[in-house]
């Protein structure tokens, strides 16, 4: 966990945490009520009672009541914001949307619906997990926002941002009003890629049989007709241009081959060294058509391609032996 | 690192407050600081519609210097209101052209705040409470545009919301405005130093008065409890005048060193005062003149503030200056008799003349007193002279020459007020009779809706007291013997010949005449009296009595309990339309008639999901309950085209009449 993001809980204290935990469960979808809004003057909102101080004071030492009136005034909007600023709050309903998986040292993506009942507007309300990475969204003329949340990633392995800050000074700034949200979200921290070279050759020679093999990997061989489904980059555009005829280069090294992605490969190198490179491999060989395999200790993947088969993998690997330590959610 | 922008709706709206709460201080600032205000509203006007750019750090570090020693420099000095205001002025114009971050902005919108309170220190009238709440309005949208998304860019919505905000704190503001505990001064501040004084001067030369007679400003209100005197004995005492130079009358300032103070011993010419008859309470709100002295009917019972004093020639003199709207309570006996013996020390100062000059009126007063055996006759000997004189009671008398009496009452014989009350003292002084002359206002117009009398400067009036053996001072009024009707009707009726009455303000005499308006004057009359009485001269005296009505006796404990009490009681009511009341608005009765059919069904456990047409969960619900499908189609048809086509006649009588009959049967 990066220490700007808050997790596992809001506070330092473990105790304090562990209250907010009963009071607030996780829950994929939270109302904001008065259970779980909190609301405090801001560091603006006692310069403003100073203010007020200030004015009571003229008033009191020029004995006019005009002055009185207005500090008074001001003193009133000040306890008045306080209802404000919590209603901006109050019944808004928080649900958790989609995720985006990210690789370890980038953002994730959190998908956060923030819906309202009834005609209410809600205006100014900040929410994210990182105080610098915080989202602003309104509801005026919608009845629901999808407000996308990136919280930074440091460590592969399931990332549960923790508590979510959900905040609002509207309307006067003087009062803040907030929430720790535990939408119970999560999402898949892939290891941070490191460039690994080529895939060595002598791992490909225990693939399964009857494929080409020869020097280097995206050789052209040769162009045939197109076919639905042949990748757009492999279209042979000159030879269109010349013949209007589609047709699709083919490369030796893509066709058939199946690619053994494995621990073993990497031997003399510690645990997440590995399965940094490894992800660097299934990356690089993901953009090529080769159907590649992943073998680490105690698990193999069968060689297959497309996206889906590569977000298995990657997986697999952000989730290798994770440590089941708290926060982490393996 | 995204840098941060002050969002332009709230900038709109500090831009416009600044002008609004710079404004009415214009007149009282220096012209360097209003020259460099509206520069640097116009200049960040010019960044904010994106043609100029921000100043750089030299040149704003530049006016932050010269405008922080400029207003020293200028004034002299830093105490005082003006300077002090002055400075916030330029504090406030200055943050605004380097407002940067949000902080920044706080800070203006605090100073804004601040700088706008202080227009109540010089105006509080109604119009200007008004103009200030504006001011303050708008400073609070800006303070709500601050905290609004960026992308906000309706600045009439966030000034409603600064609107909704302010009328659901009046309440509030009215709670504390009554019950807070209002407490005397804890130190003396400093006040406005240059304003105009307005109404009478302390020297009266003849025309002095004249002058004042064609103003209609008010002087003060009073408010009589019970029967109020008849209006011809409301001589309002401002200042006597014993100091005669042959032209011009003016204080004996030796009176204030015999003044009476609460902390003094009572001196022997109060002691000797002998008060008979009924008293009259009243009840003074009077307009700022900038001058010390007080309007009391005689004879005023001894002050008791600490700020009030009392001369010898039993007036009230506040320590201070009268440089806001000031109210104080007096109670007067206007059947007295003063001291009997009179001091050779004042009989000397009040019979003195210039050596020379004004000679023919030297001897008209000793052949007036051969005429008569006593003082006391000869005071009323020379009324009959004026009264048969050729004399004329005009609001634009004669310039006179450099014997003045003499001029007057043989040559031109035409005056106002103080002409025939200076040449009235003139004679008793020449008589060796210890004469002064007086000046205050008489009469007022009487408020029927709020049951007070306004004076007006109009009603400004000079008249002479004369001491007589064994009654002490006594107050004769010259001018009754030549215009009698000045006295009960006031002046308008005693000029009304001469259409001068008020001649520099038309409409005024115009207003006043005219029946319609006369009436909404005294409307508007009343209502600033009340204004003035229970909000502006809503003192902690007043505040004392108020609630001593109320509560009977009660401390500062009880008080504070009160306060609280009803502070938080007005809160939640607030609180309860702020938070309920638009937290679920009523649906239509259609959507609630099919929102609860959708309740019945989900009770029979067929939930409808988020999004699904009704149609579609029509038919879902009709197939999981076939005894219900009849009703359930019903109900989906008549929905649907309620919402989505053109509905029948019935459709929404039959939507309400087939849910109701569902819930009755699912009750069942």
């Amino acid at each position: 966990m990066t220490s700007s993001v808050v997790s596992g809980g809001p506070f330092k204290s473990r105790r304090l945490n562990a209250w907010l935990n009963r009071r607030m469960p996780p829950a994929n979808s939270v109302e904001l009520n008065q259970g779980n809004i909190f609301i405090l003057p801001t560091r603006e909102g006692f310069y403003f009672l100073a203010l007020v101080a200030l004015m009571v004071l003229a008033g009191i030492n020029f004995q006019n009541s005009l002055v009185f009136l207005i500090s008074f005034l001001l003193f009133s909007i000040f306890m008045v914001s306080i209802l404000h600023t919590f209603r901006n709050l109050s019944g808004l309903n928080l649900q958790a949307g989609s995720t985006r998986p990210a690789f370890a040292g980038e953002d994730a993506e959190f998908t956060v619906i923030v819906h309202r009942r009834g005609e209410r507007i809600y205006e100014g309300i900040r929410l994210g997990w990182s105080e610098s990475l915080m989202q602003g969204v309104d509801l005026v003329d919608d009845e629901e926002q999808r407000v996308s949340v990136y919280v930074p990633t440091s460590r592969r392995g399931r990332f549960n941002p923790g508590r979510m800050l959900i905040q609002t000074s509207y309307p006067v700034g003087l009062f803040r009003a907030w929430s720790w949200v535990d939408l119970d979200m999560s999402v898949v921290v892939f290891p941070r890629p490191i460039y690994a070279g080529d895939i060595p050759d002598a791992i490909s020679q225990n693939n399964d049989g009857d494929m080409l093999h020869r020097e280097g990997v995206d050789d052209f061989y040769g162009l045939r007709d197109y076919r639905d489904g042949d990748p757009v980059r492999h279209i042979a555009w000159k030879s269109y241009a010349r013949t209007e005829q589609l047709q699709t280069k083919e490369f030796v090294a893509f066709v058939d081959r199946r690619i053994w992605l494995e621990w073993d490969m990497l031997a003399g190198l510690d645990r997440e060294s590995r399965l940094s490179r490894l992800c660097y491999w299934i990356l690089k060989v993901s953009e090529s058509n080769d159907e590649f395999g992943l073998r680490l200790p105690g698990i193999e993947i069968e060689p297959d391609r497309g996206m889906e088969h590569r977000e298995r993998l990657l997986t697999e690997l952000a989730l290798f032996e994770v440590d089941q330590r708290p926060g982490v959610v393996g | 690192m995204n840098v941060y922008q002050i969002p332009r709706n709230s900038l709109a709206w500090l831009l416009c407050a600044q002008i609004a709460v710079i404004l009415p201080h214009v007149g009282r600032l220096p012209i360097w600081v209003t020259v460099v205000s509206a520069a640097c509203i116009v200049w960040r006007v010019m960044v904010y519609r994106g043609h100029w750019r921000f100043p750089g750090k030299w040149v704003c570090g530049l006016l932050v210097v010269a405008g922080f020693l400029g207003v020293p420099i200028g004034y002299r000095t830093i105490l005082g209101l003006e300077p002090a205001i002055a400075l916030l002025v330029v504090a406030y114009v200055l943050k605004l052209l380097e407002m940067h971050r949000q902080r920044d902005a706080y800070v203006v919108i605090l100073l804004g705040y601040f700088v706008a309170m202080c227009q109540f220190l010089f105006q509080q009238s109604i119009p200007w409470t008004i103009y200030v709440l504006a001011s303050v309005m708008m400073i609070s949208a800006g303070l709500i545009g601050l905290n609004q998304t960026q992308t906000h860019t309706r600045p009439l919505w966030t000034l409603r919301k600064a609107g909704a905000l302010t009328a659901q704190s009046l309440p509030l503001m009215l709670v504390l405005f009554v019950l807070f505990p209002r407490i005397p001064p804890l130190w003396t501040v400093p006040t406005q130093t240059q304003t105009a004084r307005s109404g009478m001067s302390d020297e009266v030369s003849p025309g002095d008065i004249a002058s004042l007679a064609t103003s209609s400003e008010l002087a003060f209100n009073v408010t009589f409890e019970g029967n109020p005197p008849p209006q011809s004995s409301l001589y309002w005492r401002g200042l006597t005048l014993g100091d005669f130079d042959g032209e011009t009358w003016r204080q004996d300032r030796i009176m204030w060193r015999a003044a009476y103070r609460v902390d003094r011993d009572i001196p022997p010419w109060a002691e000797q005062v002998e008060r008979r008859g009924r008293v009259f309470n009243y009840d003074v709100i009077m307009e700022p003149t900038q001058q010390n002295w007080m309007f009391t009917l005689t004879m005023p019972d001894l002050p008791t503030d600490t700020d009030i004093a009392m001369g010898p020639d039993y007036r009230w003199v506040r320590i201070e200056p009268v440089r806001s709207k000031f109210r104080y309570q007096v109670t007067s006996t206007l059947n007295f008799r003063t001291e009997p013996i009179l001091a050779n020390f004042w009989r000397y100062r009040m019979t003195r003349l210039p050596e020379e000059g004004n000679p023919r009126a030297r001897a008209l007063a000793t052949e007036l007193r051969s005429r008569v055996g006593s003082d006391a006759d000869y005071v009323d000997e020379v009324m009959r002279y004026f009264y048969a004189g050729d004399f004329n009671y005009t609001l634009q008398p004669p310039l006179l020459g450099d014997n003045k009496v003499d001029d007057f009452l043989f040559e031109t014989r035409r005056g106002f007020c103080e002409h025939f009350a200076s040449s009235y003292a003139f004679l008793m002084r020449a008589a060796n009779i210890p004469a002064r002359l007086v000046v205050g206002y008489h009469g007022g117009e009487y408020n029927d809706i709020a049951d007070y009398f306004s004076v007006y400067q109009y009603d400004a009036h000079a008249w002479v007291e004369v001491w007589l053996e064994g009654r002490g001072w006594v107050r004769v009024d010259p001018t009754t013997s030549v215009a009698p009707n000045r006295l009960e009707q006031g002046l308008q009726a005693a000029v009304e010949a001469e259409e001068t009455f008020l001649l520099d303000s038309p409409f005024s005499l115009f207003a006043r005449q005219n029946l319609i308006l006369a009436e909404i004057r005294l409307q508007i009359s009343a209502l600033t009296y009340y204004w003035d009485t229970w909000v502006v001269g809503y003192t902690p005296e007043v505040q004392q009595d108020l609630l001593r009505d109320y509560l009977g006796d009660f401390d500062r404990k009880d008080l504070g309990i009160l306060l609280l009490v009803s502070f938080f009681s007005v809160l939640a009511v607030i609180g309860f339309f702020v938070l309920l009341k638009r937290a679920h608005q009523p649906l239509p009765p259609v959507e609630r008639a099919y929102l609860q059919f959708c309740r019945i069904m989900e009770k029979a456990g067929v939930v409808r999901q988020m999004g699904e047409a009704p149609d579609t969960f029509g038919l879902r619900a009709a197939e999981s309950m076939p005894d219900l499908a009849e009703e359930i189609r019903t109900v989906t048809e008549a929905f649907v085209r309620l919402n989505y086509a053109t509905p029948a006649a019935d459709d929404e009588a039959r939507l309400k009449r087939t849910v109701r009959h569902l819930r009755l049967r699912a009750l069942g």
